[in-house]
């Protein structure tokens, strides 16, 4: 219990960092020159030094950062949100207040990269010791929590008495003003650590990133830990890769982040609703069987999609076929394609892959290249010779029955890598063929009679009308248990609504 | 007895984990100095010969076979507190080994944080050792050195921890502790090892305390002062 936390530190400590550079922030305040002015807090006969106020942390922050005034508030509040400074006056609500309220600083043990995740028997114990001090005077959710460690660490429970007691007596030994600070620093401690319900929590974090973290947690980070030759290569690697990493601007990503959201907004269907209704809530799923890839009418938020990019297009099958169809279309009035070898040879390998047509017309041959290539990437191992020799007979041997038009370089490197072939040998050639479609073949789709037709004929399911007595809902047809024998299956479509 | 020996043994151990607790608080704060980290130094140690002691006094009772379930049981809930006392001081003593680390003594660029803690914790540090009070006679530097050793300590414990955890079997979760939720709020029986002062848990105002002595006698002053006025006015009326 106690060796997890603290051989994780490192880790920990290097996937947050807002709280070393709060931490940082912290310490600059202690300078004895430029840092906080501090006073005294006088309660009746004791006088404890070393208290701040509101207005004093918000003038050092505006001064030493050149920030706004709301930007400090901010930062301000963070600190003793994550409890770096706390109130003295009411320890329970962690604010920044901008009048004389007194706040201290809290020490060093207590702060969240020294001492975190906070253990339940730490837990068990301040809360035995409040036991004691306010004579079973805890809050409503300490008194649950209380119980439930009981009932987890039941085993040790002599142990949290005694250490309990003992605590507490160690913390008579002190002088009366100490003894208010150190009990003021562990509440907040626990105030930040199990905070009473109605609280946000700061300790919650989004899901770990498994970047280059994940190399650098196997090095223990003890502070003398010996710097070997290894230590320095990883290091070495790793700032490596984070050089190597592309950068954006965030003004970038967030416009197109925008742009993606307004454009996305109308077609996705739980921010937008779909047609003609949710198959989850009313048990109809004719959502699916219009949506479904093989659909033989498209509707029209589908061809729509097929606008906002050619990955959009390829990546639906009808989409892929109508573009099949347009390109095969498209110069089958014009004149003869550029290109005619000289004697045709027949192909040598009928195509096994490609549209609705049997053999699509000369512009048609890149797309085939590309549905060629992928089936390759993503077909089997043991066929990925075959395929290869097949393609390149077909598409790019000088003088094949269908070939593609790729530039010189490209097409060298291809030709060295057939001479070993794996499934990613064609992967630049697919790249620009790819590319040569979407500058070409793409725009002339999108702005083409076909396409507008396909709008025009696309279906607009209508939304189903609500039912006016919404509790009487259609019978729910159970899927037949498979311990029925078929033949009492197929006596009973329907079975009871009792299913959940 | 062998068991009454081994508890007033863990009553010690559990005290000097407190204590250090209690010291390991305040490094990095404004109470840090040399002889803080004097007192933590002594009381760990003190705290790791205890250790010592006890692992060697119950071992054998708990990997001898032949001992009854009765006496197994109580032996194994003093083996659960001890264990889990020992990690409580493991995991303060890396922790103090962090703070040591990052708060170094005697460095400007580096101040300490101004805590509002102030006062000295040789009394802490004394109850610990159960001596009536401590000396202070580091030199200059200790700080350093300490850590080092701080981090071969650390070593040793956890090797310790590990050994105990090879060499004994004992399920956590069938043994049974004797005190129930709530106890703490009873009365601290008389333990057979007393402490230097006697004090019970009931009394809470502890021994007087010098301020609040002297404000008593200035406001009995003053009264006495009123009274005297009084009656000197109404004489000369």
């Amino acid at each position: 219990m106690a060796a997890g936390p603290a051989s994780h530190g490192g880790l920990r400590r290097a996937q947050r960092p807002h709280l070393s550079k709060m931490e940082r922030m912290v310490v600059s305040m202690q300078d004895p020159d430029q840092g906080v002015k501090m006073r005294s807090q006088r309660l009746l006969i004791t006088v404890i030094p070393h208290a701040v106020t509101g207005n004093d942390i918000m003038e050092w922050l505006i001064h030493k950062y050149c920030i706004t005034e709301e930007e400090a508030l901010h930062l301000g509040t963070l600190l003793v949100r994550h409890g770096y400074l706390y109130p003295l006056r009411d320890p329970c609500h962690l604010e920044l207040r901008l009048d004389e309220t007194p706040y201290r600083f809290q020490t060093p043990y207590f702060w969240m990269s020294t001492l975190w995740p906070a253990a339940e028997l730490d837990y068990a114990i301040y809360l035995a010791k409040k036991n004691i001090r306010k004579r079973g005077g805890l809050f409503d959710h300490e008194k649950e929590h209380y119980d439930q460690l009981h009932r987890k660490i039941s085993h040790t429970w002599d142990l949290v008495v005694m250490q309990a007691r003992e605590q507490l007596w160690a913390a008579k030994q002190r002088r009366k003003g100490d003894r208010l600070v150190i009990a003021c620093q562990e509440q907040t401690y626990w105030l930040v650590n199990r905070p009473p319900p109605g609280v946000p929590s700061v300790l919650e974090q989004g899901p770990e990133r498994n970047s280059c973290t994940a190399g650098r947690v196997q090095m223990p980070t003890g502070p003398f830990q010996t710097k070997t030759v290894d230590f320095y290569r990883r290091e070495v690697e790793c700032l490596r890769k984070a050089l190597g990493r592309a950068r954006v601007k965030s003004s970038v990503c967030l416009e197109a982040y925008l742009k993606f959201s307004s454009q996305r907004g109308p077609h996705d269907p739980i921010m937008s609703g779909c047609l003609p209704s949710n198959p989850w809530v009313t048990d109809n799923d004719t959502y699916w069987a219009m949506n479904a890839p093989s659909a033989a009418v498209p509707t029209r938020l589908r061809v729509e999609q097929w606008a906002f990019s050619f990955r959009e297009l390829l990546e639906d099958p009808v989409g892929r076929a109508h573009f099949m169809d347009f390109l095969s279309k498209e110069f089958s009035g014009e004149k003869p394609p550029p290109r005619l070898p000289a004697r045709a040879p027949p192909p040598r390998f009928p195509p096994a892959w490609g549209g609705p047509d049997p053999v699509p017309g000369p512009p048609a041959e890149n797309l085939s290249f590309w549905e060629a290539c992928e089936e390759l990437r993503h077909g089997g191992q043991a066929q990925v010779p075959a395929l290869v020799d097949a393609v390149y007979q077909q598409f790019l041997a000088p003088g094949a029955a269908r070939w593609v038009n790729i530039d010189s370089r490209t097409m060298e490197r291809t030709l060295v890598g057939l001479g070993r072939p794996h499934r990613h040998v064609l992967d630049d050639a697919q790249l620009h063929i790819y590319m040569l479609m979407k500058k070409d073949s793409y725009p002339r789709f999108l702005k083409s009679d076909l396409y507008k037709d396909l709008l025009a004929e696309a279906v607009v399911p209508p939304k189903t009308k609500r039912r006016v007595f919404p509790f009487m809902r259609k019978p729910r047809h159970s899927s037949p248990s498979p311990a029925l024998l078929p033949a009492s299956a197929s006596r009973e479509p329907s079975g009871g609504d009792g299913e959940a | 007895m062998a068991k009454e020996e081994c508890k007033a043994l863990l009553d010690a151990l559990n005290k000097a984990t407190a204590c250090y607790h209690h010291l390991v608080l305040t490094i990095g704060g404004s109470a840090d100095s040399q002889n803080l980290r004097e007192e933590l130094q002594k009381t760990r140690q003190k705290a790791q010969e205890l250790a010592v002691a006890i692992r060697g006094r119950l071992t054998p009772p708990l990997r001898d076979r032949g001992l009854g379930a009765e006496e197994r049981a109580e032996f194994e809930r003093l083996w659960v507190a001890f264990s889990s006392c020992l990690d409580l001081l493991e995991a303060d003593m890396r922790r103090a080994l962090t703070l040591g680390t990052e708060f170094p003594l005697n460095k400007p660029l580096r101040p300490l944080v101004r805590t509002g803690v102030e006062g000295g914790a040789a009394n802490v540090a004394a109850r610990a050792l159960s001596a009536r009070s401590l000396r202070h006679e580091a030199e200059r530097g200790f700080d350093v050195e300490d850590l080092h050793q701080l981090e071969r300590e650390i070593l040793q414990v956890g090797e310790m921890i590990h050994d105990m955890e090879m060499k004994v079997n004992v399920p956590r979760w069938t043994v049974q502790a004797r005190q129930a939720a709530g106890a703490e709020l009873l009365a601290r029986p008389s333990a057979g090892v007393s402490s230097m002062r006697c004090v019970s848990v009931e009394q809470r105002m502890g021994p007087c305390d010098p301020s609040k002595a002297l404000a008593a006698t200035i406001f009995s002053a003053v009264l006495l002062a009123a009274v005297a006025l009084a009656v000197c006015v109404a004489k000369l009326s």
